[in-house]
């Protein structure tokens, strides 16, 4: 599991979502609507302390989750 | 058949201002997910034709309460145009809507709003490109800006010339099979037209809840037999991912390159200090301390003062001597100047500090803050087994309860919509702010404010932990979703803000000519007349009867007057009421007066249980109704009722006696 302080440096990174299904329907629908498909490829704008939101960026558009969602997004591959 | 338009679009991207700009009557309009809770109805300026206003969504599938609004409107309604409102600069996502909305078939206007934002980014779109493969027509404009708004309007009134027949998407042949069988049988056994057969069936293998909810109890069996072999075919996938390729193809062609300022984003730069995980909530405080400041202390109240000074002095004696003048009977003269303008016009004397605290709220809304706070405040609200999503229709509680309620549709999670629900009337609703006044004037007159303050704290804690009884009976956390769009930052409108405030406002206008005047009437009635008929001491009273009745109850919360616990019921009524009632039971047109009359009833004990039963004892009548209305069940209002009486109860006796320990 990656800490705080690593993560601030994962900042810059950008993700590439590998699949979306083992979230929730309700939220992959939700993030299905603004855009989010598996393969999509997103930034990280900002962590909040103690597992808080993460603030995320798509095709322009800045998209709030939780944080358990956010590290089920971006498990496995990711390209610098 | 009246002509109507349907206005139907994606939250955020200015749906409502667009309304605003098109028609001559107006919604409520914001910058968050869910402001139109229901459809609004408009008239098209210039023309006898309505326009409706539906809740933003994001696809017809209803994932949210206030989803299913539209895909109910488009199974039920025929509308004679459709405004397709796309923000421009996200349009990948919203054409998503679009061809949901195209596949129907109706003549539809395209609109491509915030088209500034896109030009920003160094990009523009050739309208031409996007009206031949869609089929519709389209128009770019700027709601904010009123850029391209007359255009549209001319568009709209034209009409004319719109390409026959829906849009269809080059589906695998199996899917397309499929829906060419299950149609033909729709039509032949169902009677619907083939458009509407093929667009339903599409949804239904789309797995739109909606539809397939309708279908099932229509018992539409072409569909429903087949249910199996689409979800197995996985039918859904290959429609979204031809969906998917036909957009991607559409806009990779439409799509030409500007010389985009390419200015570095206002909103980016805005959102570094107000998202800041330490800075954000200091700023979040200062922000709701500001909001209260301006509506109790710098603007509202001090208006408010004037307003009543007014009101129970020239007004009040005008009318009385008046009255002298034409030789009114006593009980009529008493009817008209302490019953109706103290009751009805203790009220309005309320009006600034209300419509301040909604200017407030529609500016948060409006800027788009308020999905910022949403986020900030998620993992928190996590604590108490809450989303993030809550907040904002318990900031909007401290308003208007029932309309929180009201705004809690945007929850996707059915628990937690109820939670919130159930938690609202712990919101300190506007309504309450004159008892505490009065009460507050009347015991703590050099505290006043912090022990309003105080009592909104309060609130807030006894919702909190409600909340989280709720979150362990209820089992809340499963299937918790929270992912939420940060709309661009914008400088309010100040039309926008006059007709948020005036809409939200204008209901507590409403109430005190209606249901606050059959009040305060009834409870004159009822102090001014007793079994020995018209009275002129009050303590032979119906009123008084039945307030002596109830004294030993409210003993031990320190409430023994039975004038204070005859206005306490008629609160139910609405919470405004309970100050015009006491304003009727001391027979008084003059806050001033009454406040003297109270400090000799309670004490500053009594004072802090009568404060808090009040701040928490059953919602009003308006609020319970939207309880119902909501949850679909009088199960809920009536438990709300109950169990919020209980825990007022339980809660006033203990401050009570805490109290009384330390004073």
């Amino acid at each position: 599991m990656l800490d705080y302080e690593s993560m601030m440096i994962n900042m810059k990174k950008q993700y590439k979502l590998n699949s979306l299904l083992k979230l929730n329907q309700a939220t992959v629908t939700r993030l299905n609507n603004l855009g989010i498909h598996s393969g999509s490829k997103i930034k990280v704008v900002r962590f909040y302390p103690f597992h808080g939101p993460v603030i995320i960026e798509n095709n322009h558009q800045r998209i709030g989750i939780r944080y358990s969602v956010f590290k089920i997004l971006t498990s496995g591959e990711e390209n610098g | 058949m009246a002509d109507t338009i349907a206005l139907i679009g994606n939250p955020n991207t200015g749906k409502s201002s667009l309304f605003n700009s098109l028609t001559s009557t107006h919604a409520h309009v914001g910058n968050w997910s869910g402001v139109t809770v229901d459809k609004k109805l408009g008239k098209l300026k210039g023309a006898n034709t309505t326009v409706i206003d539906l809740p933003g969504v994001y696809s017809l599938d209803p994932l949210a309460k206030d989803e299913a609004v539209v895909a109910d409107y488009l199974m039920h309604n025929e509308p004679n145009l459709i405004l397709n409102i796309t923000n421009a600069n996200q349009l990948k996502r919203n054409l998503m809507l679009s061809l949901d909305i195209l596949e129907l078939g109706y003549p539809v206007i395209l609109v491509l709003n915030m088209i500034d934002s896109l030009h920003r980014t160094g990009r523009q779109y050739n309208l031409s490109i996007l009206k031949d493969n869609l089929g519709c027509k389209i128009i770019a404009t700027n709601a904010r800006g009123h850029y391209g708004i007359k255009d549209l309007r001319n568009e709209i009134v034209k009409r004319g010339d719109f390409k026959e027949g829906p849009l269809k998407i080059a589906y695998p042949e199996i899917v397309q099979q499929a829906i060419r069988q299950v149609a033909r049988d729709l039509v032949k056994k169902f009677g619907f037209t083939l458009q509407k057969a093929t667009w339903l069936s599409i949804q239904y293998m789309n797995k739109n809840k909606y539809v397939r909810k309708y279908a099932e109890s229509h018992h539409l069996t072409p569909l429903l037999e087949q249910t199996e072999y689409y979800d197995r075919q996985d039918f859904n996938n290959k429609i979204l991912t031809r969906r998917l390729e036909f957009i991607n193809k559409l806009l990779a062609e439409a799509v030409e390159r500007v010389n985009g300022v390419n200015d570095i984003e206002i909103s980016n730069q805005i959102d570094r200090v107000v998202t800041n995980p330490i800075l954000g909530v200091l700023i979040f405080i200062l922000i709701l301390f500001l909001m209260f400041k301006l509506s109790f202390d710098w603007v509202g109240t001090p208006l408010s003062d004037y307003f009543d000074s007014f009101i129970s002095g020239p007004l009040s004696n005008t009318f009385d001597n008046w009255l002298i003048q034409v030789g009114a009977i006593p009980a009529l003269r008493s009817l008209i100047v302490n019953g109706i303008i103290a009751g009805v016009g203790g009220i309005l004397a309320f009006i600034p500090q209300i419509f301040m605290l909604f200017a407030c709220i529609a500016i948060l809304e409006d800027t788009g803050y308020m999905a910022r706070a949403a986020l900030t405040m998620d993992r928190l609200m996590q604590v108490f087994g809450l989303n993030g999503k809550a907040f904002i229709p318990l900031i909007i509680g401290f308003g208007c309860n029932a309309t929180g309620v009201m705004a809690t549709r945007t929850i996707e999670q059915p628990k937690e919509r109820l939670v919130t629900t159930l938690i609202m009337p712990f919101m300190s609703c506007s309504a309450r702010l004159p008892i505490y006044a009065l009460v507050t004037a009347a015991v703590f007159p050099q505290n006043q404010a912090l022990i309003m303050l105080g009592l909104y704290l309060l609130g807030i804690f006894v919702a909190l932990f409600m909340a989280k009884v709720y979150e362990v009976l209820f089992k809340v956390k499963e299937n918790s979703t929270f992912v939420i769009e940060m709309p661009d930052y914008h400088v309010p409108r100040l039309d926008v803000l006059f007709h948020s405030t005036w809409e939200n406002g204008k209901g507590f206008i409403k109430k005190a000519g209606t249901i606050i005047f059959a009040g305060t009437v009834f409870i004159w009635l009822l102090s001014n007349f007793g079994p020995a008929g018209f009275i002129t001491n009050s303590s032979g009273s119906f009123a008084a009867i039945i307030g002596r009745c109830l004294v030993p109850i409210f003993a031990p919360i320190g409430i023994t007057s039975w004038q204070i616990i005859s206005s306490l019921f008629t609160g139910v009524l609405a919470k405004e009421v309970i100050t015009s009632s006491m304003m009727v039971m001391f027979h008084t047109s003059s806050q001033a007066v009454l406040v003297a009359n109270l400090t000799q009833f309670i004490s500053p004990t009594t004072g802090l249980a009568l404060l808090t039963f009040i701040l928490l004892y059953s919602p009003c009548t308006a609020t319970l109704a939207t309880v119902k209305q909501e949850t679909g069940s009088n199960k809920w209002m009536i438990y709300s009722l109950l169990s919020s009486t209980l825990i007022a109860y339980i809660v006033a006796f203990i401050v009570f006696k805490l109290s009384s320990l330390i004073i």
